[in-house]
């Protein structure tokens, strides 16, 4: 483990999409194309049902490539066991629920499960919720929650699960969506230090464009089950969100220094799918 | 510190200790008064006669009564009940759903199935077994039913009515009429022997017990146990969902394998040796879960004692209420047991769908 974690030097890629392809159903996904390198914070924005969270699960390995390849850390991603993947990568997948009520404090100690010996596991599993604003919630059961307790402990098992462990790299889907704003810009920071510290990747799902402008350098942009674009996060970025979500964006820089974009009107449909082709 | 008690040690910590111990305790107290109910009385000087007397001419009514009929049984209830329990507790640890048991799924059916079809259709072959694996037969064959039913279960569940209680429960319902009409039609075929032979499994009872089955039994269940041990950390990772628990790092696959194959060598050994006794496995794990919340590193232990404590009650009442009758133990369990499920199913109003 250790040996696997010296290869990984910064410039290297964590994770290698090469034209990695799926087909559920009659919806054919991919070829997906790109990589991650080590520390990145990636942003994915798309219309809902574009086949982002297909593409997270070609990135954990959940669903296996059925075309091309998926490389984490210079090996491919299907002859990892499921135990070696959970060192060095987390997911937070998008639906939280937890059968029979089991304390919060075991469901965040979960994410340590593949660790055979784990003496820091108390306090890791402390640090975790209250990096995830989740401290006051140790000790009651999970499905006494509400909907955005619920998201902050998941998000604490996530970070629980790579605390001590360096250049990994999280997936995470949606983790701010049941969240009121004060708590989406806390988790957000959260996010973004935990990963800072510990030299982690991050890949998360957006649905709010602020937020991936906010804490991401890199913005994936999928439609119809493609990756359409793959952009710096700036104010270049606009038009390509603009043809991507078919709407009008207005950007403008704040007090602080800050891009701030505001959807303002729908387009034109064709207009948006020509842009989206083109 | 002690709110936060997640240390590595699979099963019982310290705090978490007590209830086991109450439970141990109230364990012993039933096993003794359950040998001093019946027909016959037994007095102290019975319990001493086993170091004593060799001679059983000498020995009273009393001691024959206690050491060969009386105290096995006690033991092997409490076996039993542990293995249901446990098999319980597992059920609903892998389908993550609190309503799971193996009598209502179907497993107990299929097991009690498989040996019917053994005592009537199989018996006729008139196979050259060698006489001392005979009594493995019927053990075998129940493992096997349970088995085969554990896995289409399974499959079926999975893959017809993913993630519904309701699917569950009515898979479990279809595989219970399957077995029930293979077991009526060999019920039809029978002779005398043989329907004598079939009634007791139907019934369900734990008047076979004796001391070799107790031995048996009790390593079964330190085997299972030792097992569980191992697995038990990854099953509460299974309450996350499949993927999650994929994502944590623990293969689903191989964990719901050997659940599966533990399920059926408990529930199936149990029914071949006594029959279609339900509920026990419901009820346990559920009255654990309330007392002291759903980990199952307790959960699986304590619902093994609960169970032993729960199906050697009811047996003690099923010999004795109606002396020198005995009511089969298994109409007992399933005359207290349904109310109870039925107020699990309003409890669970909402959930089910």
């Amino acid at each position: 483990m250790n040996a696997m974690l010296m290869q990984t030097k910064p410039s290297t890629a964590l994770l290698v999409l090469d034209a990695a392809a799926l087909t559920l159903g009659t919806c054919r996904f991919g070829p997906f194309s790109t990589s991650v390198r080590a520390g990145e914070r990636i942003a994915i924005l798309g219309p809902s049902g574009a086949g982002k969270s297909t593409l997270l699960t070609l990135m954990s390995g959940e669903r296996a490539a059925a075309g091309g390849q998926v490389q984490f850390l210079g090996r491919g991603l299907a002859t990892w066991s499921l135990q070696d993947r959970a060192h060095h990568r987390a997911v937070l997948p998008q639906s939280s629920e937890v059968a029979f009520g089991l304390p919060v404090e075991l469901v965040i100690g979960l994410g340590r499960v593949a660790r055979a010996h784990d003496p820091l596991l108390d306090p890791i599993v402390k640090q975790a919720a209250s990096l995830a604003r989740a401290a006051h919630l140790l000790g009651r059961r999970f499905d006494t929650l509400s909907g955005g307790e619920r998201a902050r402990v998941q998000m604490a098992r996530v970070f629980a699960q790579l605390w001590d462990v360096n250049d990994g790299l999280v997936l995470v889907d949606e983790p701010l969506a049941a969240l009121d704003p004060g708590l989406q810009f806390d988790l957000l920071d959260s996010l973004d230090s935990y990963a800072a510290q510990r030299g982690h990747a991050v890949v998360a799902i957006l649905h709010d464009i602020n937020h991936a402008v906010l804490g991401f350098d890199r913005l994936w942009l999928v439609a119809d089950g493609k990756l359409v674009d793959d952009v710096a996060c700036s104010a270049a970025a606009v038009p390509a969100l603009e043809a991507l979500y078919g709407i009008a964006l207005t950007c403008m820089t704040n007090a602080q220094g800050d891009l701030v974009i505001t959807p303002t009107r729908r387009l034109a449909r064709r207009v948006a799918q020509d842009a989206v082709l083109a | 510190m002690n709110a936060l008690s997640l240390h590595l040690r699979p099963f019982l910590q310290l705090d978490k200790a007590r209830p086991a111990v109450l439970l141990a305790a109230a364990l012993l107290v039933s096993i003794a008064v359950a040998v001093q109910c019946g027909a016959v009385p037994v007095v102290g000087s019975d319990w001493l006669s086993v170091f004593g007397q060799a001679d059983p001419s000498t020995a009273s009514a009393g001691s024959y009564v206690l050491w060969n009929i009386r105290l096995p049984r006690a033991l092997f209830a409490v076996l039993v009940g542990a293995s249901m329990g446990m098999a319980g507790a597992l059920t609903q640890g892998l389908f993550r759903n609190p309503l799971a048991d193996p009598g209502l799924l179907g497993v107990s059916a299929g097991a009690a199935c498989a040996v019917a079809l053994t005592i009537v259709v199989f018996a006729g072959f008139n196979w050259p077994i060698p006489l001392a694996w005979r009594i493995w037969l019927l053990p075998a064959a129940a493992f096997c039913g349970a088995l085969g039913v554990c896995f289409a279960l399974d499959g079926v569940a999975r893959w017809v009515t993913p993630g519904s209680i309701a699917g569950l429960l009515l898979t479990g319902v279809a595989l219970n009429a399957m077995a029930a009409a293979i077991i009526g039609l060999c019920t039809y075929m029978a002779n005398d022997e043989q329907l004598r032979n079939l009634s007791f499994w139907t019934l369900g009872s734990l008047a076979g017990a004796n001391w070799a089955l107790v031995a048996v039994l009790s390593l079964l269940l330190g085997v299972a146990g030792w097992r569980v041990r191992q697995l038990v950390r990854a099953m509460n990772a299974l309450a996350l969902g499949e993927s999650a628990a994929a994502h944590v790092g623990v293969n689903v696959g191989h964990l719901r394998r050997n659940v599966i194959v533990l399920v059926a060598l408990l529930a199936g050994f149990s029914a071949a040796w006594c029959g279609m006794i339900g509920f026990i496995g419901l009820i346990a794990p559920h009255l654990v879960r309330t007392w002291v919340g759903s980990d199952q590193r307790h959960v699986v232990p304590l619902s093994m004692l609960v169970g032993g404590l729960l199906l050697l009650l009811a047996d003690t009442v099923a010999r004795t209420v109606a002396i020198p009758a005995e009511i089969p133990v298994g109409i007992f369990t399933a005359l207290l047991g349904s109310p109870f499920f039925l107020l699990l199913l309003r409890n669970a109003r909402g959930r089910i769908g």
